[in-house]
């Protein structure tokens, strides 16, 4: 009788832990996030269009959003977020110390933050490109023309460098003025210390709302540089940037497969699509595999809407800076916007 | 273990494990920091130094180009650091000084003066003081087209002020020499003159000759040497005016802050210097007949220094540390270029910051060693 008793609990231990868990690998952050109850997220100090808290202290914008989308995915409600603004110098130490669990801040993919500071860049939501801003009555029309100017640069960016580089590769001369922290390099700009001022063209668009009269400044069409962004999470933790990338991916994957925040529960029912289904956690048991619920990017498209709605809605044609869509597009029209496949 | 009962040897015992156990901590936290970055990915070690660095500089004396290595921009950034505090602290002095003296007078409208600029500067933070000067200078100027022209060669605008530079530099270097050779002169003058007037009582007019040797002839040397040399004269081309030296806003902004604020802690450090000095003291030299302006020189002054002096260095020390608030304003010193531009492109935190605090450390030893010197030379010999 004992014997069958320790067979009959030696084999319910064996299905009960094979059905319970397929086993997954450890992951501190999903833990602790799922413990404190909300995802602490590192944004910018304040861009317009890409993470700008508004007077009512509420945060908006491409790179709010994409931590919405995460938020919703991982513990099912997108307001669980807390949002650190991070100046250009902090974003590394906040996010390798583990102050926050990805940045989300218009931060430059490059291969030495990759190699050196112990980052991992999970993807790409905005292509971004370096230009600058100058005043309309300068007469500026391509950046060669800048050559003797004197230009406003927040310290440490890549704009910094890659300014440099610039008009050193073409022997011309300018007076580089470097900055702590973008707004004090603006308002430098605005008061007169420097002809232009150089960022993102995604970047300058948010920022020119803040001069004193934006219909005083010009942004040039030209671009002197690739800058893809996208959010960063530190090495370790396979599980969590496992998420963090294909939350990513699946809103791209959202817009691209015609599933959209008002659509979603109908295409969920009926949709005869099978990566819509497994996208939408009706069939495949997708979200299991990383440890979330199934209805994992349901509620990330449900609650924030896929990629080109939240584009739209904070740097795109609904909203203040009007920026078209351009590489941020899908690849099946002209961008370079693409998912893998759910599969 | 009957030497354990030694006083003296107790007390090196106590020391050497003292050293002991701060060297093992400082040895675990380095070790356990350099582990637990190599397995978080950073890098680390002091390599990242002879990298070039790709920055630029607007304003060195050093002759940096951002083709040169990260070691090249930490020089630029300690030489620019030392350069406004230099300036900052001289200036300083001597408002602060004057500030002080005018405390003390009789004169309503001066004292009252006085204590308002010393209430105002004293009560407002510093950084907010830097932010006032630098846009306030901005405000000021007028830009590069419309620049304030001093006789064609040099001209102040919102880039800065542009002077020209000297093509050649012997002709320079020769006027310096001289300099040199007239202040060794000025200072054997004046050792003469005290020794004639302690053995004869006859004063000799050191003051008025020294104005003519360190100050007219250096004049005339400095002419001489301007008239032979060709100039490089910064011309306006496009946006600004290009040759030259430019001294950038950042810098005036920056050395005005510092120096007007520090002269008010300064005031106040004098003025508490100044009335330590007993009445009596004072009496019994306008007894003797000295004018006002000597009992201040010779009487006042001298018991003065030895209470001045101590405070006077702190607020020294913390002038050049002050300095660093010139990151905020983008006056490239060592926290702006090297914590700020080289920290975020390399990413070595714990290295960089190790080696600024370093710098300052020895910039603030270094300070406090000469004003130790210095007290102690001029300490009242009493008798």
């Amino acid at each position: 009788m004992k014997t069958v008793c320790r067979i009959a609990a030696l084999a319910a231990f064996f299905t009960g832990s094979a059905a319970s868990a397929q086993q997954l690998a450890p992951s501190p952050t999903l833990d602790a996030i799922k413990a404190r109850g909300h995802i602490e997220c590192g944004v910018h100090l304040g861009l317009p269009g890409f993470s700008f808290a508004n007077d009512k202290g509420e945060w908006t914008g491409l790179d709010v959003d994409y931590c919405k989308s995460l938020a919703a995915a991982v513990l099912g409600d997108a307001t669980k977020v807390k949002f650190t603004p991070t100046s250009v110098q902090q974003r590394w130490a906040v996010l390798q110390s583990g102050q926050v669990d990805l940045l989300s801040r218009n931060t430059t993919i490059t291969f030495s933050r990759n190699a050196t500071l112990g980052v991992n860049f999970q993807g790409i939501n905005f292509y971004e490109g370096q230009t600058f801003v100058v005043r309309t009555k300068a007469k500026v029309a391509a950046v060669k023309d800048l050559a003797d100017a004197t230009i406003c640069v927040a310290a440490g960016s890549t704009e910094e460098k890659t300014a440099a580089d610039w008009f050193r590769e073409r022997n011309l001369k300018v007076t580089i003025v470097n900055f702590q922290k973008n707004d004090d390099a603006i308002s430098a700009y605005d008061q007169g210390r420097c002809d232009a001022y150089t960022a993102g063209i995604g970047a300058l668009a948010g920022q020119r709302i803040k001069f004193k009269d934006p219909n005083e400044h010009q942004i040039l069409t030209e671009i002197i540089s690739n800058d893809p962004q996208g959010p960063v999470t530190r090495w370790g933790d396979e599980r969590w940037q496992l998420v963090v990338r294909w939350v990513l991916n699946g809103t791209i994957a959202a817009e691209a497969l015609g599933v959209t925040s008002k659509n979603v529960e109908e295409m969920k029912a009926k949709s005869a699509s099978s990566e819509v289904r497994r996208l939408l956690g009706a069939e495949g048991k997708f979200g299991q595999m990383m440890g979330l619920s199934d209805d994992w990017m349901f509620n990330a498209i449900k609650q924030v809407g896929n990629y080109g709605e939240s584009y739209e809605r904070t740097v795109g044609m609904g909203s203040a800076l009007k920026l078209k869509r351009g590489a941020n597009e899908l690849w099946t029209k002209g961008g370079l916007l693409y998912s893998p496949p759910f599969q | 273990m009957k030497f354990l009962r030694d006083r003296k040897v107790r007390d090196v015992l106590w020391q050497a494990l003292a050293t002991v156990g701060l060297v093992v901590v400082v040895v675990f936290f380095v070790r356990n920091a350099s582990d637990n970055m190599v397995k978080a990915g950073i890098a680390s070690g002091f390599q990242f130094l002879w990298r070039d660095s790709g920055i630029e500089v607007p304003f060195n004396i050093t002759g940096y180009k951002p083709s040169d290595t990260i070691l090249a921009l930490l020089w630029t950034g300690i030489v620019n650091t030392i350069l406004v505090s230099a300036a900052a602290v001289v200036v300083a002095t001597v408002i602060g000084f004057t500030v002080g003296l005018m405390r003390l007078s009789h004169n309503w409208l001066l004292s009252t003066l006085a204590a308002v600029y010393i209430e105002f500067v004293r009560n407002i933070p510093l950084l907010f003081f830097v932010l006032f000067w630098y846009f306030g200078v901005l405000a000021a100027l007028p830009t590069p087209k419309e620049s304030f022209d001093f006789l064609g060669v040099a001209f102040l605008n919102r880039r800065g002020l542009s002077i020209p530079l000297p093509n050649e530099v012997t002709g320079f270097q020769l006027a310096l020499l001289a300099i040199a050779v007239l202040m060794v002169a000025q200072i054997g003058l004046a050792r003469w003159a005290k020794a004639r007037q302690a053995r004869t009582g006859r004063d000799f007019p050191t003051w008025m000759v020294g104005f003519v040797l360190c100050g007219l002839l250096p004049i005339a040397a400095l002419a001489v040497a301007g008239v032979t040399t060709s100039w490089d004269v910064p011309t306006l081309r496009g946006f600004n005016y290009r040759g030259g030296f430019v001294l950038v806003p950042e810098f005036v902004a920056l050395f005005m802050a510092l120096s007007t604020y520090t002269a008010g802690f300064i005031a106040e450090v004098v003025r508490g210097g100044i009335q330590s000095v007993r009445q009596g003291q004072i009496d019994a030299a306008r007894a003797l007949g000295l004018t006002p302006g000597r009992v201040v020189r010779l009487v006042v002054i001298p018991q003065a220094m030895p209470v001045i002096i101590p405070p006077i260095t702190s607020q020294y020390l913390n002038l050049i540390k002050n300095s660093s608030l010139g990151a905020a304003i983008a006056y490239p010193e060592i926290v702006a270029v090297f914590m700020g531009s080289a920290l975020v492109g390399t990413g070595q935190a714990i290295e960089i910051i190790a080696i600024t605090l370093g710098i300052y450390l020895t910039i603030g030893l270094a300070v406090s060693a000469f004003m130790n010197w210095y007290n102690a030379r001029h300490r009242l010999v009493t008798r």
